[in-house]
């Protein structure tokens, strides 16, 4: 009677190690907080991944098959979109807020400038939907991946199913943009003990830490909270961020906290691109800050700063670009690697 | 190797006595006392005209049995969509796991807060359904879409797609309803109440969280009903 449990339980656990999807642990420094990201529901896989990165760059999620996701998320910008204050899409429509860049995704809650929404999941439904961006549903897309050779295939390697569903679709697109983590600066191997600030990143960094971490908070330099950091509002687009989805009066010019990190490769800034520079950027905070109701109460007095303080807070903020994350090969179009479906 | 066997009999036949009891579900739709058919033209005497339903879908979620206030059992299928398109969805089996009483039902008209902050989920509640939002996250409660000549819109279209799972503005209802079978219940949605409740003139496109839409959630639990004729 023993024998035969032995002999069923290793069957049993010969057939569970076959075509079981292989698990994938992300890897991320010990100084960073715990993923807000509940893995539990969508548990990574390469496989996964891997079909998330195919669809990520594959613009057959757009109406007419030529907007893709890294259309306004270049790997290149740190998956932001350069050159342009507000993002491009479809039929060279232009839209009212600038493409976010991509990274630390795991440790956000809310997205888009606004925090319209409440999970990385369904966050790709927003920009698929919009008719200035890529116009299409989602009920569509997964008919059209149906039909496109290389997919049912990599569907089934990823969940054991040819058959796809608009929960398979957004999973796979959540796991791949998982990955997307910065976390290989010169701010990063000095945390881990391997470099050292010069003397004028080490001045700019005790100016960072005195005015601007409470927002722009270490090790994401995001906290990912909402504030009103004193924009004057652009007429032509009359955009008052979060207050647009609460309709609540305390919300109104609200916007996302970006964090600082990949500013070499993300200009324009704000979310409306209004700045080209940095340095725009710090004279904001400096002399640039208009007063309303719901303005930040960290920004009531303005940050001091001479003109050698900007340069060392500057000369700080190029401590945090990340240029490892920026040109993975793991994170770009798929191109040497031929798209063969098993079967 | 004979009591094994024993206890497998012992066990099917405890199984077998479990699944007997069920309970049926079916919920009715209707207008003018008649089975709700979509694309259909009816009179509406509240408008004195014509009223045409082309969409009718909402989330039953969160379905329990209860004896006076106690609640003896639930549905071990959490949310559930009932779509007029798809005829099987009307129809919800409950397998009762234990030998209780009731007189009371209690469901929910929509998705739990928690459940709208959760991330993506397939089967009823899979955003190719049509019953998520795509610029704001959130799922649609209830969606009934349609055509009257009350309505003063470009086809007189309305839409109704209830949601919103935030304070001020969560349009998740709780219906409680009374009920004598055991066996079989057969729950009506009556279209004439929820319209009594609705100016289609003035109120015909809702579509975010906002205190029309609260307004419109606020009449769920008076249109339905336990039917007479079960």
């Amino acid at each position: 009677m023993n024998n035969r449990y032995y002999i069923l339980f290793t069957i049993v656990v010969i057939c569970s190690s076959f075509g079981i999807i292989k698990y994938y642990e992300l890897e991320y420094p010990d100084y960073f907080p715990q993923p807000a990201y509940n893995f539990k529901n969508n548990p990574l896989s390469e496989e996964t991944i891997e079909l998330g990165r195919v669809l990520f760059y594959d613009p057959i999620l757009s109406r007419d098959n030529t907007i893709s996701c890294a259309s306004c998320h270049s790997p290149y910008n740190s998956f932001a979109h350069s050159d342009h204050d507000l993002s491009h899409g479809i039929d060279d429509q232009i839209g009212n807020r600038n493409a976010p860049a991509l990274f630390n995704l795991a440790w956000q809650s809310t997205f888009m400038w606004d925090g319209a929404i409440n999970n990385l999941d369904m966050q790709a439904l927003a920009p698929i939907s919009h008719p200035m961006e890529m116009d299409e549903s989602i009920q569509n897309i997964v008919l059209k991946l149906q039909q496109k050779e290389i997919y049912p295939g990599l569907f089934k390697e990823a969940f054991g199913d040819t058959l796809i569903t608009g929960e398979y679709v957004l999973k796979a697109l959540s796991q791949f943009q998982l990955t997307l983590i910065s976390a290989n600066s010169k701010y990063d191997h000095i945390s881990k003990g391997e470099d050292k600030f010069n003397e004028q990143e080490s001045r700019g960094y005790d100016l960072f830490k005195r005015n601007c971490n409470s927002c722009h908070t270490e090790p994401l330099f995001s906290n990912y909270s909402f504030a009103n950091n004193g924009l004057i509002v652009d007429t032509t687009l009359n955009d008052f961020g979060k207050y647009v989805i609460t309709r609540q009066s305390k919300d109104s010019l609200l916007f996302k906290v970006p964090s600082l990190r990949n500013l070499k490769f993300t200009s324009p800034y704000m979310h409306d691109g209004r700045f080209k520079k940095l340095n725009e950027v710090l004279n904001h905070y400096i002399s640039g800050i208009i007063k309303t109701e719901t303005l930040d109460s960290l920004l009531g007095d303005p940050i001091e700063l001479s003109s050698n303080d900007k340069a060392d807070v500057l000369a700080f903020l190029l401590t945090l670009n990340d240029t490892d994350f920026v040109f993975n090969p793991k994170h770009q179009f798929r191109i040497n690697k031929p798209v063969i479906p098993k079967e | 190797m004979k009591r094994i066997l024993l206890l497998i009999l012992l066990l099917s036949a405890v199984n077998t006595f479990a699944q007997n009891r069920e309970l049926n579900l079916q919920f009715n739709v209707k207008l003018n006392n008649e089975i709700l058919e979509l694309n259909k033209q009816y009179f509406l005497n509240s408008v004195n005209d014509s009223i045409k339903i082309e969409t009718l879908k909402f989330f039953v979620s969160e379905f329990k049995f209860l004896k006076d206030k106690t609640v003896v059992d639930s549905l071990s299928k959490k949310n559930h969509l009932i779509n007029l398109e798809n005829e099987s969805s009307i129809y919800l089996t409950g397998k009762r796991s234990n030998n209780f009483i009731f007189n009371k039902i209690r469901f929910n008209i929509g998705i739990d807060s928690l459940t709208n902050v959760s991330g993506v989920f397939g089967g009823d509640l899979d955003p190719t359904n049509g019953m998520y939002w795509t610029w704001q996250s959130g799922y649609i409660n209830f969606k009934m879409e349609g055509k009257s000549n009350a309505c003063p819109t470009r086809n007189n279209f309305f839409q109704y797609h209830i949601g919103g799972y935030l304070t001020p503005y969560n349009t998740l209802r709780t219906v409680e309803l009374d009920i004598l079978n055991e066996e079989v219940a057969i729950i009506n949605l009556d279209i004439n109440t929820f319209l009594s409740d609705i100016n289609l003139t003035e109120t015909h496109s809702v579509m975010s969280p906002n205190e029309a839409a609260t307004a419109i959630a606020d009449i769920f639990p008076k249109v339905f009903t336990i039917a007479d004729e079960q």
